[in-house]
């Protein structure tokens, strides 16, 4: 199945994209989604629509996803 | 007494004195440093009800006890007065040399008092002081005002100063240091205007007394390493804070039109990766290991130094998506010496209240042109930029016609940039917030998404803004210090107590830190019962119109949402039950002797009503 990802601020930088579409093997977790970036250790916040997915949540086909590294205000 | 110097400069502007005095440990130890010093002498020497523009008001310019040390991002100055835009005790950190020349001209505290009868700048060197005159300075932005001082007395010399907005007492006028540092959001910089004082320069040349001077220089310099190491893998200050525009867009919490929408499809053209590729220098405070300010150039070809708080208000909040003209209002305020903060606000309310009918005007959201010229008007107080001087809710109970309720400020001091309609826990965050809605206070978007549930109102959001209310107000304000480090980069939090013990010898835990939060949390909610005696929850209400089905966004991801109020009622009583506040948000008797504030709790008795003990809320869950 195909999803999209955003990455914010230093993730597009560590990670040399924006966004991008990904093919991924369903089924699929962000959690798996996460190793399959390299991303799996580092503090994060993955959200659908607005709202946090955690490890075990399951992707769907087409999906948007934003990956973000924690924050403290500006 | 180690850590700490001991001494208190006072300078009376009015007849041109000045004495050093003395605090002793036990003080020092009660209180700290930065805000803590500052909120216990506040509370001592103003009398309820002073003029925040009279020569009764004081400004303190304060440090702590690892100021000047090598500590990772330790060069921050508290500087603090009543504030003339909420009214009660208010404060603001920034970068500045002074944070090292000051505590090695042998002090922790500065006090202000009176008036000066013409412009004129001070000069500290060690143990003397002159009062000079700024007549030649006056009328002079905050940029060619340091040029002028740093000319005169050297890069490293520590400079406070204020532009035009400050000497015409624009109610979120700021203190600026460093060219590209601001501080005291909530009217500082007027309270410094008002005491005809353009300028503080200080120089010292004496030991920072330290209890093991040895083992924190060699700390200091590895850590500095260590945290510098830390930003260069983790590219944090590639992008810097304006990483968060793009995540506030994307999560629906930007704020948009005065808050009226939460996403804008052109919020790209003003995001971190714009301003990064457009950087044209990068700028930190003294002691940085993470240079967050980041220099772009504007319409006019100046260096503006932006971060996303100046950006989300002079940008979508008004709807100028054009970078260079975001980037030539940013820099106007900074020049003026005025906060964009509440510039933005400002202005948003005013555009706002011209669509909805309640004023007539020329302004319109998007029109950069006019944005730019109504900053001048503010700083300079010309037409109706003397009624936006005024911030956005003296304005709007000025023009009436139900402005008030999209006046995006709590207590009078406007939402830092994060629409809140979908957010209920920084909602609290802002309502809480003691000295006015300021993102320092607490921040806990990133809690509510990944810890929590979004909608939701349960009392783990209310601890969290407890929890950081207090870690930020007792070490992060206190120290004081710059935060990023800790959150932006995961620098472990016991490193700032174990620094506290290598400057003082002591042997605090965070335990320490979080008792002194509760007592400083206390003391500033005390602070404003003491100015508004018929105070109650409502004080402590986001903006109204974020109850309003009125704000919701009519499509995205958070399309239909909005706050629900006897919602937010139930997570304020959380609030007030985790603190021990009565039903009102004042601190009761009982918590207060706890806390050590057994002779406020007196004081503030009689002033307003003070509960003796908290009588159960029946909060459902608890």
């Amino acid at each position: 199945m195909k999803v999209r990802v955003r990455l914010i601020g230093q993730f597009m930088e560590r990670f040399g994209f924006g966004e991008k579409e990904l093919e991924v093997p369903p089924p699929c977790t962000a959690g798996q989604l996460a190793e399959r970036l390299k991303m799996g250790r580092l503090d994060k916040v993955v959200t659908r629509r607005g709202l946090a997915l955690g490890p075990d949540d399951a992707l769907e086909d087409g999906d948007r996803l934003v990956i973000a590294p924690i924050f403290s205000g500006g | 007494m180690k850590g700490w110097t001991g001494n208190i400069l006072r300078i009376n502007l009015t007849r041109q004195t000045f004495k050093k005095e003395h605090f002793d440990e036990a003080f020092a130890r009660k209180w700290i440093g930065g805000r803590g010093f500052a909120l216990k002498i506040l509370w001592d020497e103003l009398k309820p009800g002073v003029d925040a523009l009279g020569p009764d008001n004081k400004l303190l310019v304060v440090l702590g006890p690892v100021a000047g040390v090598p500590m990772p991002n330790s060069g921050k100055t508290i500087v603090a007065a009543k504030s003339p835009l909420t009214g009660t005790y208010a404060d603001g950190n920034i970068g500045s040399h002074v944070t090292i020349q000051l505590r090695k001209a042998g002090y922790d505290i500065v006090i202000f008092e009176g008036k000066a009868a013409a412009p004129e700048y001070v000069f500290i060197q060690d143990d003397k002081v002159s009062f000079l005159p700024a007549t030649d300075l006056w009328g002079k932005g905050t940029f060619e005002t340091h040029k002028v001082l740093e000319g005169k007395y050297g890069k490293t010399a520590g400079i406070l100063s204020i532009g035009q907005a400050g000497e015409n007492k624009v109610l979120y006028a700021v203190v600026r240091s460093m060219e590209g540092r601001a501080g005291g959001r909530p009217g500082i910089g007027a309270v410094m205007g008002s005491k005809n004082l353009k300028a503080i320069v200080v120089k010292g040349t004496k030991e920072i007394p330290m209890a093991d001077p040895k083992a924190m220089k060699e700390r200091g310099l590895a850590d500095l390493k260590t945290v510098g190491a830390m930003d260069k893998k983790s590219q944090w200050s590639v992008q810097g804070t304006n990483a968060v525009l793009a995540w506030c867009n994307e999560m629906a919490a930007l704020p948009v039109r005065n808050h009226r929408h939460s996403q804008h499809p052109e919020a790209w053209k003003l995001d971190g990766q714009r301003t990064s590729e457009a950087r044209v220098a990068t700028y930190g405070c003294p002691h940085c290991t993470m240079r967050c300010g980041i220099a772009i150039l504007d319409k006019e070809g100046r260096e503006s130094e932006i971060d996303y708080e100046n950006v989300g208000m002079l940008g979508p909040n008004l709807e100028i998506f054009d970078l260079k003209q975001m980037a030539s209002l940013n820099y106007m305020c900074d020049d003026y010496g005025m906060d964009t903060i509440s510039a933005g606000a400002t202005l948003s309310w005013y555009a706002d209240a011209i669509d909805q009918g309640a004023t007539r005007g020329d302004f319109k959201f998007g029109d950069a042109e006019r944005a730019k010229q109504l900053a001048r008007m503010i700083a300079l107080r010309e037409g109706i930029g003397d009624l936006l001087a005024q911030g956005s809710l003296k304005a709007a109970r000025k023009v009436g016609n139900h402005s008030e309720a999209y006046a995006m400020q709590c207590k009078g001091l406007e939402l830092s940039a994060y629409n809140c309609k979908f957010v209920p826990g920084q909602a609290l965050a802002f309502g809480t917030s003691a000295i006015g809605a300021h993102h320092k206070e607490a921040w806990i978007i990133t809690y509510e998404l990944k810890f929590s549930e979004r909608g939701a109102y349960g009392r783990d959001k209310a601890q969290k803004v407890v929890d950081l209310q207090r870690i930020r107000s007792s070490i992060f304000e206190s120290l004081p210090i710059c935060r990023f480090p800790w959150i932006e980069l995961g620098w472990d939090l016991k490193n700032y107590p174990e620094y506290f013990n290598v400057a003082t010898g002591s042997d605090w835990t965070l335990d320490d830190f979080t008792k002194t939060g509760d007592r400083l949390y206390a003391l500033l909610k005390a602070f404003w019962t003491r100015e508004h005696p018929d105070t109650d929850r409502t004080a402590d209400y986001p903006p109204r119109i974020y109850f309003d089905p009125v704000i919701a966004d009519k499509d995205g991801i958070i399309a239909g949402k909005h706050l629900e109020l006897d919602k937010y009622d139930q997570l304020l009583d959380h609030y007030y039950d985790i603190r021990g506040w009565d039903k009102r948000g004042v601190p009761t008797r009982k918590t207060m002797n706890s806390l050590g504030l057994r002779q406020e709790a007196e004081e503030l008795s009689k002033a307003a009503k003070v509960e003796q003990d908290v009588v159960p809320m029946g909060i459902p869950g608890v």
